[in-house]
């Protein structure tokens, strides 16, 4: 499925992203679809691509044993998930389920990576928006937790 | 003249019906024995004979003047049993007090709506006041979390927004069932699901202290101005006078001043998350 600069425009993440700085995401992405119940990624998983979510429901979760699944949240149209794939040790800290049918785009994060070395300005922008969705998860982890223990 | 009546003597008011809301939250109908009104936000001492009473802020339409609603979660001697109480009884009410919503000020902007838990009773109020002036609005988005489904209080509140001409209501849960196919995270995840124009929006947050101090902080991050973000500070009411003590946050009485106040107003205190 070929994706457009138009494609990319609707989407929430390359909000402020200009038409050569998307030309780069067009270059080394593809769409993937999943149905109900398929597993982008198990945690522990090796990853490969950063995703976004495009359209459908995903839910994200963490394993305590083997069959046990535990569903921490959903994501939402727009969302960027799989940012362990370019952090070393680029190991998966949860694991991500499709409920509905559902669209991705998967960005290859080998050649994400080599498009920041050679471009400064781009790989800036991309990480911080990377950081930012670091930083959301993390204080909703937080804000999870203080509701638990405030119980 | 002089009203020389007694600050604290309430009006009596009849309970007509009681609505259970979720497992520990249930909303009491009462119909004053007196003229009575109220501003959106403003709050009311309800109270039981012989028992006690407590600050809460209706969730019924301060349009509607001739009967009261008042959602009510069970978390101490006077809620637990005002949940024991049936249809026909007399209780009391007194009131209005404090500064509401300036629902003025949000003319003409989009308005942000952040609720967790028990908090949706006073947002449901300022949602029937927004309707009622939504000519003058942009949009209203309504963004709710409670811990599960099953305590998602004014279930049958979500579709009627969403079939409202510029209102959006979304809804998640901390822990779903099986049943729930919605969204699942705390209630700061909603705001990846929304589409506002910030630098013409205004915010408004209420819930438990927890919900409002991570829902302040992602709202500062999106990048809202102190000022553009309301907090309903419930939690702090007391007596309703200023008049006890119990209700001080910094220089201000919260029963008096509040208990809406802008983040800029009280952000230097920090008790405010308490």
């Amino acid at each position: 499925m070929k994706i457009t600069i138009e494609d990319l425009k609707n989407v929430r993440f390359f909000d402020d992203y200009t038409d050569d700085q998307l030309k780069i995401f067009i270059g080394i992405s593809s769409i993937k679809e999943f149905k109900v119940k398929d597993v982008l990624f198990e945690q522990y998983d090796e990853l490969k691509e950063i995703y976004i979510l495009l359209s459908g429901c995903l839910s994200l979760g963490i394993s305590i044993a083997k069959e046990k699944r535990i569903r921490l949240g959903t994501l939402e149209d727009g969302q960027l998930f799989s940012w362990s794939a370019v952090f070393s040790p680029y190991i998966s800290t949860a694991w991500v389920m499709a409920t509905c049918p559902t669209k991705v785009l998967a960005i290859d994060a080998k050649k994400l990576t080599h498009e920041f070395e050679k471009n400064c300005e781009f790989g800036f922008k991309t990480m911080s928006k990377i950081a930012q969705t670091i930083s959301h998860r993390l204080s909703d982890t937080r804000f999870q937790l203080m509701n638990q223990l405030t119980l | 003249m002089q009203d020389n009546r007694n600050i604290y003597t309430p009006i009596r008011a009849r309970l007509t019906d009681v609505i259970e809301e979720s497992p520990s939250i249930k909303t009491f109908v009462v119909v004053p024995e007196d003229k009575f009104s109220f501003k959106t936000g403003q709050f009311i001492e309800l109270s039981v004979d012989g028992v006690g009473e407590a600050p809460f802020t209706p969730s019924s339409s301060p349009l509607i003047t001739e009967k009261l609603e008042v959602t009510v979660m069970k978390t101490g001697y006077v809620t637990e049993y005002m949940h024991m109480l049936k249809p026909g009884v007399l209780m009391g009410i007194r009131g209005p007090y404090g500064r509401g919503y300036p629902v003025e000020a949000f003319f003409g902007k989009e308005v942000l709506i952040l609720g967790g838990g028990c908090g949706l009773a006073p947002i449901r109020s300022l949602l029937y006041t927004l309707e009622s002036i939504k000519d003058k609005l942009v949009k209203v988005i309504l963004c709710y979390g409670s811990k599960t489904p099953a305590d998602c209080i004014y279930k049958p509140l979500f579709d009627r927004l969403n079939s409202i001409e510029k209102f959006e209501a979304y809804r998640t849960v901390d822990k779903a069932d099986e049943d729930w196919d919605g969204s699942v995270g705390v209630a700061t995840t909603l705001l990846n699901k929304i589409k506002i124009n910030i630098k013409n929006s205004v915010a408004v947050v209420c819930g438990p202290p927890i919900m409002m101090k991570f829902g302040t902080i992602r709202l500062l991050e999106m990048g809202y101005k102190d000022d553009q973000i309301y907090l309903s500070m419930e939690k702090n009411m007391s007596c309703g006078l200023g008049k006890c003590g119990h209700c001080m946050m910094g220089e201000f009485f919260v029963c008096r001043d509040g208990p809406v106040f802008t983040y800029d107003e009280i952000k230097h205190n920090p008790e405010i998350w308490k």
